[in-house]
């Protein structure tokens, strides 16, 4: 996948570019607005990564700019600015998503590539699996190692994100957006709630380690067994 | 009056002249030279003074004629000398043509002159006088209010090296400047408090984000010191702490930003109702985690237009409060009616003496704020609900605590 990352602080750029590099992505950057602005409408890109303020050309001014021209590529708002309206105004200038500064990588990654495969009408899938463990999406029945577990309708959603992102690192807040449709960072251990509940009905079928805590960063469900 | 005075004079003057020019006019007429000559010989000095040139010499009461006289009705001033004890006198007068020649007419205006002489005078020590004792008083007035001046500006420079305890004098007279004074009072007052919150707050978020800087800064020294194993957890509980303090610094910029208005409101129609269902559902099993009961009673539906995010937010810090410190086994409601939604528990409550203060800044009942938060939750709470034109209340539910919301 060929990313374009628009960024004028360097160790930013350095952090990004050496993530994207180690998953097999091509990464590109642009340090202004004007140069990354004559990239995203010259060349094309999977994924437009775009910090909100830059130098010469501010980042929202570039992204209407992007769009007037038609351009479908998604575009991923990076910021330091954390307030809910300016996200609100980063989606309506026409981005696809909104992050804020400082970041973890594996959140951008998971972002990212959500954004990428947009692009790409895969047929619908009917069910996931990991390892033993199986969801079917129109029953919405689950089973761990043959076993149906009986899950709550937030335990199901969670556990579905978790399945569509086996092995990676998923943080709170993406959790939190993909369960709940309200955006901010509630500061308590809402999901550590739920995935403790989650984690006990597996315990149950001697599987407690299936859900990985990653201290300072998240939740993963590990492959293996 | 002065200038009456003198019009008065000079207008008598005037008619006078004109009934004397008209009288020898008249007598020119009707006399023949000699008598003429006795006429203007024999006119009596206190009505007017005639002179009449003839042909060899000056007749009548005055021994010349200036020049440039000019004729009646203008008239002019003229200085004559006589021998008696005022030797100089001012005449004013002028000349009427007639068949013998010109006839100089002219009367003694000295006591007119005199007159305004003393009356001018009069005047002009009235007007020193006057000046003197002005600026004498002025001088004590200005000096007085220049050292209220001088005054303030000692103290304005007080203030402004920050010695903010400063007030201005205010005397019993209630003037402009005591009004003045006590305004600057009031507002020093305002300032100072200001200055006092603010500097409670910074000095809280300093000893707030210290604490977990300082971790930081040993957990970053001893970094090197970990071996292979431990350095994967050693930097997730370093960033953690990280983590802490970025989201105190959010939530102080957040209230910030909504305290003073500067976050836009994204504004939709949204139900309380759902808005209580909503905060039940995320918040059961956390009460369930800390084997409490969580239950939600709704009533009749309010619709109304709000952020339903930051409103959510708030409620949410409310629900999450109650569950953290009602304690287990504690009862915990979020009850719905009309415009007021209520979350009551039975855990320990707050003292009345605190309720007020439990919603400023980096206020936290427990001293030892081993609990893990911002402090700034309740603040934010309070901030949002305002923004909605909401009312809060906290009241005692025997035991434990109501927060009652009114819309």
């Amino acid at each position: 996948m060929k990313i374009l990352l628009v960024e004028d602080d360097a160790t930013t750029i350095e952090y990004v570019v050496k993530g994207f590099m180690e998953q097999g992505h091509n990464i590109e950057t642009a340090s202004d607005g004007h140069q990354g602005l004559l990239l995203a409408t010259s060349m094309k890109y999977d994924l437009v990564i775009l910090d909100r303020m830059l130098p010469q050309l501010d980042g929202l001014k570039l992204l209407a700019a992007l769009r007037a021209t038609g351009s479908q590529t998604p575009v991923l708002i990076l910021s330091a600015l954390s307030h809910v309206d300016e996200r609100v105004k980063g989606l309506r200038a026409g981005g696809d998503d909104y992050m804020t500064k400082p970041f973890a990588f594996s959140e951008l990654l998971v972002r990212a590539e959500k954004l990428m495969q947009r692009g790409f009408s895969q047929p619908a899938d009917t069910e996931l699996s990991v390892g033993n463990l199986v969801m079917e999406l129109l029953t919405r029945k689950v089973t761990l190692d043959g076993t149906e577990l009986m899950l709550q309708p937030k335990e199901f959603q969670l556990l579905k994100y978790l399945m569509e992102h086996p092995n990676q690192v998923i943080s709170r807040t993406l959790l939190f957006e993909a369960v709940w449709d309200y955006h901010f960072d509630p500061r308590t251990n809402v999901i550590d709630v739920h995935i403790a509940k989650l984690r006990r009905k597996f315990e149950e079928l001697g599987f407690g380690e299936l859900i990985e805590t990653v201290r300072g960063a998240g939740y993963r469900l590990r492959q293996g067994h | 009056m002065y200038r009456q005075l003198m019009n008065e004079q000079e207008l008598q003057t005037d008619q006078h002249l004109a009934a004397e020019k008209a009288r020898y006019q008249q007598m020119a007429l009707t006399l023949d030279r000699r008598s003429f000559g006795i006429q203007v010989k024999t006119a009596d000095p206190k009505t007017a003074l005639v002179v009449w040139r003839n042909s060899f010499d000056l007749v009548g009461a005055l021994s010349l004629m200036p020049d440039d006289m000019p004729m009646l009705p203008q008239t002019r001033e003229f200085p004559i000398l006589t021998g008696g004890p005022d030797k100089l006198h001012i005449l004013t007068g002028g000349l009427v043509m007639t068949r013998y020649g010109p006839v100089l007419i002219a009367t003694r205006t000295d006591q007119l002159a005199t007159l305004i002489d003393r009356f001018v005078n009069a005047a002009i020590t009235a007007l020193m006088l006057t000046i003197v004792l002005t600026l004498a008083l002025g001088y004590l007035f200005s000096k007085a209010i220049l050292r209220r001046l001088v005054q303030y500006n000692r103290l304005s420079r007080r203030i402004e090296r920050g010695e903010y305890s400063t007030r201005f004098p205010v005397s019993w007279r209630q003037d402009e400047f005591d009004m003045l004074a006590s305004k600057f009072n009031r507002v020093l007052d305002t300032l100072e408090n200001n200055l006092a919150a603010v500097r409670g707050a910074t000095d809280n978020i300093a000893h707030d984000l210290r604490t977990p800087l300082s971790h930081l800064r040993i957990g970053l020294e001893q970094l090197p010191d970990k071996s292979c194993e431990e350095l994967p957890e050693a930097c997730a509980i370093l960033t953690e702490k990280l983590d802490h303090c970025l989201a105190t610094f959010d939530a102080m910029l957040s209230l910030t930003r909504i305290e003073e208005g500067q976050q836009t409101l994204e504004l939709q129609e949204l139900s309380l109702k759902l808005l209580c269902e909503d905060l039940f559902e995320m918040a059961e099993a956390m009460a369930e985690m800390n084997q409490q009961t969580l239950s939600v009673t709704t009533g009749t539906d309010v619709k109304l237009t709000g952020d339903k995010y930051l409103l959510f937010q708030a409620l949410f810090n409310l629900v999450d409060n109650a569950i953290k410190y009602a304690g287990e086994g504690a009862y915990i409601e979020i009850v719905q009616q009309g415009r007021e939604i209520q979350i009551r528990d039975n855990g320990p409550g707050i003292p009345s003496e605190a309720k007020d203060r439990v919603f400023e800044r980096l206020v936290r009942l427990d001293p030892s704020r081993h609990n893990q938060g911002t402090g700034l939750g309740l603040s934010l709470v309070k901030a949002i609900l305002a923004r909605h034109d909401a009312r809060v209340k906290l009241m005692d539910n025997e035991p434990g605590l109501i927060v009652s919301i009114t819309f």
